[in-house]
């Protein structure tokens, strides 16, 4: 198996995991961890004996977006990612990677800004009970976008514009992501790896075939007005 | 507040970064009649002008928010529905935020019964809260109109069979602010009803401590994405999260956060 420095990358049975691996920064993108996640998904996808991709994180936080200032200090990931954001060609999570297998977001505490990527981009999402969920874009100058359109697709507006507007000032919790239906499940933050894993080996029941089938063909649909 | 403007079925004010625009035709539930629509079209372009509003509430006065088209006047004016003929096939409507083109945040704030029309300042607001006594109901089929826009605005924001449901119960049944809530139609309930001004404002300031004109391109990107599928729409919110690329706002707001200060932003007109 591979070797990561910012992700740690394993599979137990049918179920591949993807964790971040910076708790330190609360697992923020640094230039490192922006070509490493392209190269876990891609290994994961590859992988014939995974069925289902779990997707969490080490430490307090789940994941806390692009880690600016350390992407600014090297000048290639910052060009990379910044042609990236432009042409909007991220790779950073499953569906900007065109992963076809089942990916289950497990949200162990604070997620905000770009980690409303993985969120917005997966397809089955708990959360532990300690989890939150904020944009803080706007609060700093930034435009809120691709996180918050995807999440558009798939929850109530009001929430979600709620989120984009207050910024930095507010926090979503657990128990209101999953009243919207952002989030289906929420559980104790210590039993949040082992009940993702147990969804992930329900899922992993069924034939990898018609999972992908599925998973196609209900993304499609968020293809059209 | 400073109240600003000759309204005569709408009142327009201004608290700190906030700016109101209130309905204001408590005896008839705030239904709009001919003139308030064309003061609508006014008031949200006045708000959208001035740099001090930094944030748009809309509420009701008295104890309704608002219900939908003034059906005396239609009754006995002689004209009737057919005065919005023309304006409605060409979908050339004037009376909401959406409508003028208004990119600042706009919360409504429901007190009491919102309906028929009254959903377009639901649907076609960012955020929306209500009083815990705020009631939603569409009576259009019960009176034999057909609920179109509203409803279609509607959709695109929540579950559609709650929709689809008030569409067809029409005044036959109300849906409450519970109810609202655990759909997402609104974000919050203020309880007691009294303090939905005070807790609009309080939201309206906190909103206002964020870069304007992040905000707007955010808007954009937003409302852009209802009109597209994920990937179009994604396409389309990397132009406008791209226009804010070289904007004095993401020096300042990296910055503010480094000195524990609050930031100066630029003002949509360009001062700071």
């Amino acid at each position: 198996m591979s070797t990561y420095e910012t992700l740690e990358v394993w599979t137990d049975g049918t179920v591949g995991w993807l964790v971040f691996d910076r708790p330190e920064a609360g697992n923020a993108i640094d230039a490192h961890m922006f070509t490493e996640l392209e190269a876990a998904w891609e290994q994961l996808e590859a992988d014939p004996d995974v069925r289902v991709i779990v997707n969490t994180g080490s430490g307090r936080a789940f994941q806390t977006g692009l880690d600016v200032r350390q992407l600014a200090r090297d000048k290639e990931a910052l060009r990379t990612s910044s042609r990236q954001t432009r042409d909007f060609a991220l790779r950073m999570t499953g569906w900007h990677c065109g992963v076809t297998k089942p990916v289950i977001a497990a949200v162990n505490g604070t997620c905000a800004g770009g980690g409303l990527h993985f969120v917005a981009d997966a397809d089955i999402v708990i959360a532990a009970e300690t989890a939150t969920f904020l944009d803080p874009h706007v609060s700093v100058g930034q435009v809120s976008a691709f996180e918050t359109i995807g999440l558009l697709k798939k929850a109530p507006m009001a929430e979600v514009a709620r989120m984009a507007f207050l910024g930095a000032h507010e926090r979503l919790s657990a128990e209101r992501a999953r009243q919207i239906g952002i989030v289906s499940e929420v559980v104790a933050p210590d039993a949040l790896r082992a009940r993702a894993g147990e969804i992930a080996a329900e899922v992993a029941r069924h034939d990898p075939a018609v999972l992908a089938t599925i998973k196609a063909t209900l993304w499609n649909a968020l293809e059209h007005a | 507040m400073t109240a600003s403007g000759n309204y005569d079925h709408l009142i327009v004010e201004r608290e700190g970064p906030v700016g109101w625009l209130i309905n204001d035709r408590p005896d008839v539930r705030n239904a709009m009649n001919n003139a308030m629509r064309d003061e609508f079209a006014e008031a949200w372009k006045e708000l959208d002008a001035d740099p001090a509003v930094r944030v748009i509430v809309h509420t009701g006065n008295g104890r309704d928010f608002q219900t939908g088209v003034d059906v005396s006047e239609l009754a006995t004016d002689g004209v009737g529905m057919e005065r919005y003929r023309q304006s409605m096939e060409d979908f050339d409507v004037h009376f909401t935020s959406w409508h003028q083109g208004v990119w600042k945040p706009v919360i409504t704030a429901v007190n009491g019964i919102c309906c028929g029309g009254g959903f377009h300042w639901v649907a076609d607001a960012d955020i929306v809260i209500a009083a815990s006594d705020a009631q939603f109901f569409d009576p259009h089929t019960s009176v034999g109109q057909v609920v179109a826009i509203e409803a279609i605005g509607l959709m695109k924001k929540m579950p559609v069979e709650a929709v689809m449901r008030m569409a067809f119960m029409g005044k036959y049944e109300r849906v409450g602010a519970d109810r609202a809530y655990e759909l997402g139609m609104i974000s919050e309930i203020v309880d007691p009803p009294a303090r939905l001004r005070e807790r609009a404002q309080e939201l309206g300031e906190t909103i206002a401590k964020n870069s304007p004109a992040a905000m707007a391109a955010t808007k954009k990107a937003l409302w852009g994405a209802l009109e597209a599928g994920l990937t179009d729409a994604c396409k389309e919110g990397a132009k406008h999260l791209v226009s804010m690329w070289g904007h004095p706002d993401q020096n300042e707001g990296p910055a503010a956060f480094a000195d524990k200060r609050e930031p100066r932003w630029q003002s949509l007109d360009g001062d700071t």
